[in-house]
């Protein structure tokens, strides 16, 4: 049984749809990567799985159950969003930040339990985040910024995350660093994990499944050797490139042709 | 030739197992010491500046007289008749108005997510003016009936905004721009309507709109202090939710917040305690501006205690009360001391908000 999976989905903000008619099934226990052009509404997709937008039409189905039965809070607990531009006040530290991930595991009385403490600081030590916790998130840098948000994510700690460009700002580095994390995390906990990435090459490497959207609709799915592929890259992206084998994973990359 | 490369070497940082957890804790309780410190002193603040209040004027009054004869404790007729007769009344009004102010102007701020976002300049407290200035101006009424008008017309213009500045739900910014321009209507009606007025009126209207709290009836301060008690614990009790709701609709909802029921029912609280507040002590600029960010800056930066800022908002109303009564050599109406210490603060707020981009 899949845990999370949309059926006829259509989303949209204004008159026209963006996502039309849309099923997808999220594997669990992967980590897929959703690509696309600018505004060809990954985005949109991710927020409709998360019940951020109201479905137009269809249904989104969580453990076998419509999302819309379900309450806001139950389905916090499973499933968590780091959104693609978040927003947090000023003046906001990262402990606060990151603490605030916790809020669907608590009650109507802020009382702060070890497994909450724990949560927060394992997402912390993971993110690489812990010697922050006292600085003012303002005063980050955008990387370690980003970081940040990725560690109140993982706060929630939630069995599926989905993660709206979460290699935004970050350095060469920090973008392995933290898809090896997704890796970890899958690996060791059995996480569902789908990311909105932009670097074919590192979704390439990193994840198991690929979900490449046009146009609001879902133009090929499946392994990244099955994929990416040039006709493909030339059909989403509108770009000429030619595929290569990665010398030290043996997935596909592409660079550009001409 | 080849590019020199200067090694970085960087020692791997291996933190101990649980040496996170244990800063993190370490942080915490420095938070909640600092937020009980902050919140203690604060109540003390506000209790000494209340006895204060009553000990000073032309018959001065020792604070064991007044505590004692204000808790019943000691029968003296003539003590009693000028603490429980003339000074409670207002030095009641102030901190219950102010409790009021501060703890609503906070709960705007963090809600909209915006310093400027307090009921003051959103035409909230124009919607009560025009009510009480109508009322006074075309019915000749006063005392409660004024109350009751400046309450209704305080809701009437929060819904009237909450209907103007709904689009798929209420952004922060496009409800500060509506309420601004909601103000300016109101107030050029209000305006028109004064120069309609006989002189009384508008005598009795014109010192309505400076605001004082040396106004207030029995019954008004009745209506307020049992609205308080309700609404200040139920507006602590949703700032763990409003924690949420700063972190914008999306991260909020997939926390598991129900984003437009919480801001509804924030919203509404906040509207209540403001309208109750105008209602009973007229238009009392600034205070429910600035008493989030000086609580802000007590307990620490976006720690948004509204209980904190309630107190501030209490002990600014009851200073601005002596300021204006008893250290001019002319009273003045509170409204007045707290206009005066007030827009310099908005000057600077609007000067550095700009600069910092973060006025949206
Ligand atoms: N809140 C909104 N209101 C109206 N239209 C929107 C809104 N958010 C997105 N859109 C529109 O929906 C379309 C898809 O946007 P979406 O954010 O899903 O794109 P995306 O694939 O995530 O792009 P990117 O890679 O740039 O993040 C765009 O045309 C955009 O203009
Ligand atoms: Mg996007």
């Amino acid at each position: 049984m899949t845990r999370l999976r949309a059926e006829g989905l259509t989303l949209g903000y204004d008159a026209q749809p963006i996502v039309r008619d849309l099923d997808v099934t999220v594997l669990d226990g992967k980590v897929t990567a959703i690509v696309g052009a600018n505004a060809c509404g990954k985005s949109t997709l991710l927020r409709g799985l998360a019940r951020l937008l109201r479905p137009r039409a269809g249904t989104v189905v969580l453990d076998g159950r419509a999302m819309a039965e379900l309450s806001t809070l139950e389905v916090a607990k499973v499933l968590g969003l780091l959104p693609q531009a978040p927003v947090a006040p000023d003046g906001i530290t990262v402990a606060d930040l990151v603490s605030r991930g916790r809020y669907p595991h608590q009650g109507w009385f802020r009382t702060w339990t070890d497994r909450d403490h724990d949560a927060v600081a394992r997402a912390l030590d993971a993110t690489d985040t812990a010697d922050l916790v006292d600085r003012p998130l303002r005063q980050l840098s955008g990387g370690q910024r980003q970081r940040v948000w990725v560690a109140m994510a993982l706060a929630q700690d939630t069995d599926l995350l989905l993660l709206d460009e979460p290699t935004t700002f970050l350095d060469i580095n920090h973008q392995v660093e933290l898809l090896r994390l997704l890796r970890k995390l899958n690996g060791e906990s059995g996480k569902t994990i789908v990311a909105v990435l932009h670097d074919i090459n590192l979704a390439s490497r990193y994840c198991d499944h690929i979900i490449a959207m046009a146009g609001g609709a879902i133009v090929a799915e499946g392994s990244p050797a099955e994929v990416i592929t040039a006709e493909l890259i030339a059909k989403v992206f509108g770009l000429e490139c030619v595929v290569l084998t990665d010398p030290v994973a043996g997935t596909p990359i592409i660079v550009p042709a001409g | 030739m080849t590019a020199m490369i200067t090694p970085v070497t960087e020692t791997p940082q291996v933190r101990e197992a649980g040496a996170t957890a244990r800063a993190l804790r370490a942080t915490r309780r420095r938070r909640a010491v600092r937020a009980l410190t902050a919140t203690t002193g604060l109540t003390a603040v506000v209790i000494g500046l209340f006895v204060l209040t009553m000990m000073v004027g032309s018959f001065r009054l020792t604070a064991q007289e007044v505590v004692t004869s204000v808790l019943h404790l000691a029968d003296n007729p003539s003590v009693d008749f000028v603490v429980r007769g003339l000074r409670l009344p207002t030095a009641l009004s102030a901190l219950t108005v102010g409790l009021a102010l501060g703890s609503s102007g906070t709960v705007f701020q963090q809600l909209l997510r915006n310093p400027l976002a307090s009921p003051d300049f959103v035409g909230i407290t124009a919607g009560a003016s025009l009510a009480a200035v109508t009322g006074i101006v075309l019915f000749q009424v006063g005392g409660l009936a004024v109350c009751l008008l400046a309450l209704g017309g305080a809701i009437a213009a929060a819904l009237l905004m909450y209907v103007l500045a709904w689009r798929d739900g209420v952004s922060g910014y496009r409800f500060i721009l509506i309420g601004i321009g909601v103000a300016v209507f109101f107030e050029g009606i209000t305006g028109y309507m004064l120069t309609r007025a006989e002189l009384f009126e508008a005598r009795q209207a014109m010192h309505w709109l400076t605001g004082s709290v040396g106004q207030a009836s029995d019954a008004e301060l009745k209506l307020l202090s049992a609205a308080l008690v309700v609404l200040l614990p139920l507006a602590v009790l949703l700032s763990r939710r409003l924690r949420v709701l700063e972190l914008g609709d999306d991260s909020a909802r997939a926390l598991g917040a129900r984003v437009e029921r919480t801001r509804a029912l924030l919203l509404g609280t906040a509207v209540l305690l403001v309208a109750l507040a105008v209602a009973v002590a007229g238009p009392i600029v600034f205070v429910a501006l600035v008493a989030g960010p000086i609580a802000n800056r007590l307990l620490g930066p976006a720690t948004g205690g509204i209980a904190a800022a309630a107190l501030v908002g209490a002990a600014l109303l009851l200073s601005a009360d002596l300021i204006a009564v008893h250290l001019l050599p002319t009273p003045l109406p509170t409204g007045v001391v707290t206009g005066a210490v007030g827009a310099p603060y908005l000057l600077w707020l609007l000067a550095t908000t700009n600069r910092q981009g973060a006025g949206g």
